[in-house]
């Protein structure tokens, strides 16, 4: 048991903190916001009102 | 009238991502299965080995032991490895084929998709 | 810009009761457009490169990188001009789609989000490979590396999924000391830092050891100086001012990356015999070791961890987008197309592709992964050519407003379409089959794309710029 293998607990810890992370905000914001809101991106709408492709 | 897409259920998106997921994997791992993937250099070891019949100079036997490899034995394998590029025509030919076939046909089947693009997005004004 | 720019939360609130929609955070420079292509491709330079000097000796080597250097430059200026005028998330999958059709934007999709997720499998590779050589150094050896490849994706893809803002100044800072890294390693040796002489005498004493054909061989690891630039595009939905900083940054970048390409090659065929560099796993590092100074080795072991870092870093960034813009359209499960409220990244795409790039970075081979990365980039060059032609055709120029109109046209087009006809070829001899299998994975893909998976997409929707009718439709 030297220090690298401490390393490699850590390693393991820390990715399973981030991961955890993640995958917890992910099923908050699943369950707390609509879908069809948090789908509602289009592309091209800021092209619309910032970017005019008139000569 | 505008095409009405039908509405996917949870179930269908799962096995649309999976089926892809697979196609995938399976591209990468078969030709490793079968023993097709990589090109190895192969060395043409030679007898008793001495950095001048290497062909390394002072300079360049400097550099061999600032590496960590101060024997010429053990450098002798590096430096006779040579890849093999003979090929064969037949294999080229397939080849070329599969690579034109396929942007041909992806360039044609989007065409006529594109045309039915254009023309709702253009004529239902 | 002042519509978009508000405050994320409060925005994000007012579009939950006003009916308005999430949209990606338009906050990045063309600073940050700079670090995401060069940080991608700057770790080449640091590992990769040095194979086509193994498949085709020093000469080669340096052929290769500039005629690559070529083909990228011409990539540069048949983007810039595209991307300028289609700023959307996606990139080159948006252009084909707005200029090819949908299967090719199907398709065009699927390159970028392979070549990148096996690009960042190939960094996280590295990286474990990187600390497994420290750890025998310090007499530890047998490292078990597992854990270190899935803390480097899994960090970087949260680093992802809090923000582009973060991610992208973050890639900022690392990908400016990797590149100054490189610098320094040139000038210390120029004043003599090293105790090992330069040594060019293989130039002359064995130029050419696998004739010409050696110099086209080398062409399929020359591209690998470069590969990723073109990744920019990803970003034109969080870019500030897209048609002016896309190209900007675009261009910066290329050439950050010939000078880099340039020094990379010099320092190292000087300081490493040929034989051995061409199948070094760290060259810039080896370098540093022959020339026997400790604060070089220090100074590129850290750019090498960064670079790799900075590139897997800038892949969760682009595979993504380009994931997300795919759900956006239906061409995937409309999951996908979903915008964090809070943070304003498309977060569901970067959760699902970890465990992916995971199950190629722990199961196949580095130079397995890497040649799949090549392919699809090549495969997406190849594309661009006929895209600028048809470009050009449909919206000849003075029918829309273009941000940048490259010169020459259709030189560059012709010229990237042959370069690319030769790496197939050098791709070719040694890795025939893999090419082959892959052009059976997109054929396949694409027969079920047209055949199954489009009648779930909008017809009319798919065409978003407010262009006029393109001619010849």
């Amino acid at each position: 048991m030297d220090v690298w293998n401490i390393l490699e607990y850590c390693a393991w810890a820390l990715a399973v903190l981030f991961g955890g992370h993640m995958l917890i905000d992910l099923a908050r914001v699943d369950s707390t916001y609509d879908n069809d809101l948090l789908t509602s991106s289009r592309e091209g709408e800021i092209e619309l009102t910032q970017e005019l492709h008139k000569l | 009238m505008a095409y009405q897409p039908p509405k996917q259920g949870f179930v269908g998106q799962i096995v649309d991502v999976a089926v892809l997921l697979v196609m995938t994997v399976g591209a990468l791992y078969i030709p490793l299965y079968l023993g097709l993937a990589g090109a190895a250099k192969t060395p043409r070891p030679i007898e008793n080995p001495t950095w001048e019949a290497l062909g390394q100079n002072a300079a360049e036997q400097a550099q061999w032991q600032a590496l960590g490899i101060a024997d010429p034995a053990a450098a002798s394998d590096i430096v006779t490895a040579r890849f093999d590029y003979s090929f064969s025509w037949a294999a080229l030919l397939v080849m070329a084929v599969l690579v034109i076939g396929y942007f041909v046909l992806v360039v044609r089947l989007s065409d006529k998709e594109y045309r039915d693009v254009i023309a709702e997005r253009f004529d239902r004004k | 810009m002042t519509l978009s720019s508000a405050e994320p939360t409060v925005q994000a609130q007012a579009s939950t009761q006003g009916g308005e929609r999430l949209q990606l955070l338009r906050v990045l420079g063309p600073g940050h457009v700079w670090a995401l292509g060069v940080g991608i491709v700057l770790v080449g330079e640091y590992m990769g490169w040095n194979f086509a000097v193994g498949k085709g000796g020093m000469i080669a080597g340096l052929v290769a990188c500039w005629l690559a250097g070529l083909l990228y430059t011409c990539v540069a200026m048949i983007d810039s001009e595209v991307t300028s005028t289609v700023a959307a998330a996606g990139g080159q999958y948006a252009q084909a789609k707005h200029i090819v059709g949908p299967l090719m934007a199907f398709n065009v999709g699927l390159f970028l989000v392979m070549a990148y997720t096996m690009l960042e499998a190939a960094n996280a590779i590295t990286i474990g490979f990187l600390l497994d050589t420290v750890a025998g150094l310090q007499g530890h050896s047998g490292l078990h590396q597992p854990p270190f490849i899935v803390l480097t994706v899994v960090f970087l893809a949260w680093l992802n999924y809090r923000g582009v803002l973060a991610t992208l100044t973050f890639n900022l800072v690392i990908t400016a000391i990797a590149f100054l890294a490189i610098i320094l390693l040139f000038v210390s040796v120029q004043l003599g830092a090293s105790h090992v002489p330069l040594d060019f005498s293989a130039i002359s004493t064995d130029p050419l050891p696998y004739g010409w054909l050696g110099i086209l061989a080398a062409l399929h690891f020359g591209l690998w100086y470069y590969l990723g630039i073109e990744g920019t595009c990803q970003a034109a939905e969080e870019v500030r001012s897209p048609a002016r900083s896309l190209p900007y940054g675009t261009m910066a970048g290329i050439m950050t990356l010939l000078i880099a390409a340039t020094l990379t090659w010099y320092v190292c065929s000087g300081l490493i015999p040929w034989e051995y560099l061409g199948q070094a796993g760290t060259p810039l590092f080896d370098a540093a070791r022959v020339t026997g100074s400790t604060p070089l080795m220090v100074l590129l072991f850290i750019g090498t961890i960064f670079s790799t870092l900075a590139s897997a870093n800038g892949c969760i960034n682009d595979a993504s987008r380009a994931w997300f813009s795919m759900g956006r359209d239906r061409y995937l499960p409309s999951w996908f197309g979903a915008v964090h409220p809070k943070y304003r990244t498309p977060y569901r795409s970067i959760v699902f592709l970890v465990p992916i790039a995971l199950i190629f970075a722990l199961g196949a081979p580095l130079d397995q992964v890497v040649t799949f990365s090549i392919l699809s980039g090549l495969l997406g060059y190849t594309f661009m050519t006929f895209n600028m032609v048809m470009f050009r055709r449909k919206w000849p120029l003075g029918t829309i407003k273009r941000g940048y109109v490259h010169p020459f046209h259709p030189f560059p087009a012709i010229l990237l379409l042959l370069i690319c006809a030769a790496t197939y070829f050098a791709v070719f001899l040694g890795y025939g089959s893999q090419l082959i299998a892959m052009m059976c994975f997109y054929i396949l893909a694409s027969l079920w794309f047209h055949f199954w998976r489009y009648r779930f997409v909008r017809r009319g929707d798919q065409f978003t710029m407010p262009w006029p009718r393109p001619q010849g439709c």
